[in-house]
């Protein structure tokens, strides 16, 4: 016994009813990609009305919108006036919020974190003497098994400190260049054919960066 | 078989380029040595007839014509003087081979360097001047490419210069290097600045170099290469005493796909040194710390703000070391020192 409503059938119709086509099983069907107009929304898009127009008359507004394009700026660059900010005198403006950085600042102490605030703020403190003619000792002793990384780890710094304030001779710099070199020539002997392409085509690339 | 013919045909070139002797020059064709010799006579050398060619003295129709081709006619009345800067010191034992009676032509040696000498003044004030924050070695490497041996022939060829040159291939002997065409070549307009210089003033052979050498275009930007351009970066900013620089995403799509591309920018505190692209993160950031060194080293001063040094000498003929009227000359502000030598331990400045 059916109840004639059409109305309300009507309605039920439209909202079951699915834009796209169940897709078919088994494949990977998915619905075409529409890419959304870019000027609308855009933040960096210029909106100018020109004809306001009366939209219940028939007579359609007219605007026009200038998004310029998102290229490099130029580095063409003038002694009057240059591009780079470093030849331009210091504006001391730390209003403006800045994009995230690459990587973040490894913090010493738990409450201090990456907030775009100084690197002062987040370096570890300075070395005590001793600490140091300690690492300087270690290094002296023995470079491969003390070596920067191991040291920098040990007296929480980085492995460049630990290069400046304890290097090694020119002797002793070959020295362990060469058996390092040797060491990663015997892993890269280990490498597959294809292993051996990839690699070499990731070292053209950089050379072209 | 490619090369043997490549050869011959540069070969066939340069005989074509040499001097093509003028019969109205020649009291007697073909030459006496050309024909048979006697079967008793002492000279037993074959005849070469390029050796002859090249022996012939060129004609001062030729010199005149190329006096007035590149305007300077007004100068050279003398076409002796054009010989004389067209003429190699490599000529000298061919000739007295050749006429070993006659008294021995004037060469181009002290002339080319003289005008070597003042070409790589002027060039070196106007790159200078140009570019203020250049390093020194990319200075000189514009200022080679502006002036140097390889410029210089190209010049003397565009001038038509071959066949008025005299010259003898050398070959390297164990106190001096092999004279080659292009060394050759190269001698003749810097004799002909050296020329002008006698001549006329000091002025008058910068005008000459820079219609000459230095309106030829130089690409800086591929000069400019860094082996580390990050930690270049890094003494730089130090220099100036600004922040570390430290980089930051300004934009990136695609990260997990097959073809990222990220756009990281450089900043000092909250300056924006430069920005650079790339499939990687490494690779934008390289790229960004490289335009960030382009954009303080190719810095270029207003042509209408260039001063050149050399406008502080005479303008007047004569001797520069007496005083005359000078040209307006305003020295130009000194510029903070921009230039970047990695020092170690045991070694002086490398870059």
């Amino acid at each position: 016994m059916h109840t004639t409503r059409p109305l309300s059938f009507v309605a039920t119709i439209s909202r079951s009813a699915p834009k796209y086509r169940r897709p078919r099983p088994g494949t990977a069907e998915r619905p075409p990609y529409r890419a959304g107009d870019p000027l609308v929304g855009n933040p960096k898009a210029k909106v100018t009305k020109l004809v306001e127009g009366a939209p219940e008359l028939g007579q359609p507004e007219l605007t026009f919108i200038h998004r310029p394009p998102p290229s490099a700026p130029s580095p063409f660059s003038l002694t009057t006036s240059p591009a780079s900010p470093l030849l331009v005198p210091k504006n001391d403006s730390t209003t403006t919020r800045l994009p995230p950085l690459i990587r973040p600042i490894k913090s010493v102490h738990s409450e201090q974190t990456a907030s775009g605030a100084g690197a002062a703020s987040s370096m570890p403190p300075r070395m005590s003497d001793a600490d140091l003619e300690k690492l300087q000792e270690l290094r002296r002793s023995d470079p491969f098994k003390y070596s920067r990384a191991k040291l920098a780890e040990m007296f929480n710094c980085t492995p460049a400190f630990v290069g400046m304030v304890a290097p090694l001779t020119k002797s002793q710099c070959k020295s362990t260049h060469k058996v390092l070199g040797e060491k990663h020539e015997r892993s890269r002997d280990k490498w597959s054919e294809k292993h051996s392409i990839v690699m070499a085509i990731r070292k053209k690339r950089k050379e072209l960066w | 078989m490619q090369h043997t013919s490549r050869r011959l045909v540069s070969t066939a070139t340069k005989l074509n380029a040499s001097n093509s002797i003028s019969p109205s020059s020649l009291s007697f064709f073909p030459p006496k040595e050309a024909l048979k010799p006697p079967a008793d006579s002492f000279e037993k050398d074959a005849f070469l007839p390029t050796d002859w060619a090249a022996v012939q003295p060129t004609p001062s129709t030729a010199l005149n014509a190329f006096a007035h081709r590149i305007g300077l006619a007004s100068i050279f009345k003398d076409t002796d003087v054009i010989r004389q800067a067209c003429t190699h010191e490599s000529y000298l034992p061919l000739f007295r081979k050749h006429h070993p009676g006659k008294a021995l032509p004037k060469t181009n040696k002290q002339l080319a360097a003289l005008g070597n000498s003042l070409m790589g003044m002027f060039a070196t004030e106007w790159v200078n001047g140009r570019y203020p924050h250049l390093p020194t070695r990319v200075m000189k490497s514009v200022v080679t490419a502006h002036v140097g041996p390889p410029t210089c022939e190209s010049v003397a060829r565009e001038m038509g210069a071959s066949p008025l040159l005299r010259w003898h291939r050398t070959p390297a002997s164990e106190t001096e290097p092999p004279v080659l065409h292009a060394d050759a070549m190269a001698s003749i307009p810097r004799s002909l600045t050296a020329l002008i210089y006698q001549e006329r003033s000091l002025h008058v052979a910068r005008k000459f170099v820079h219609a000459y050498f230095i309106s030829r275009q130089v690409d800086l930007r591929s000069m400019l290469k860094f082996t580390n351009p990050k930690t270049t970066l890094i003494e730089l900013t130090k220099k100036f005493g600004r922040e570390t620089p430290k980089s930051r995403l300004l934009s990136e799509t695609g990260r997990f796909s097959n073809s990222p591309v990220f756009v990281v920018g450089i900043y000092s505190g909250a300056d924006k040194l430069g920005e650079g692209f790339g499939a990687s993160l490494k690779m934008a950031e390289y790229r960004a710390a490289e335009d960030s060194l382009h954009r303080v080293y190719l810095t270029r001063r207003p042509d209408d703000m260039l001063q050149l040094p050399t406008s502080t000498f005479p303008t007047g003929l004569g001797d520069i070391f007496q005083k005359g009227p000078e040209a307006d000359y305003t020295a130009p502000e000194p510029v903070p020192d921009s230039e970047v030598l990695y020092y170690s331990a045991d070694r002086s400045a490398r870059r």
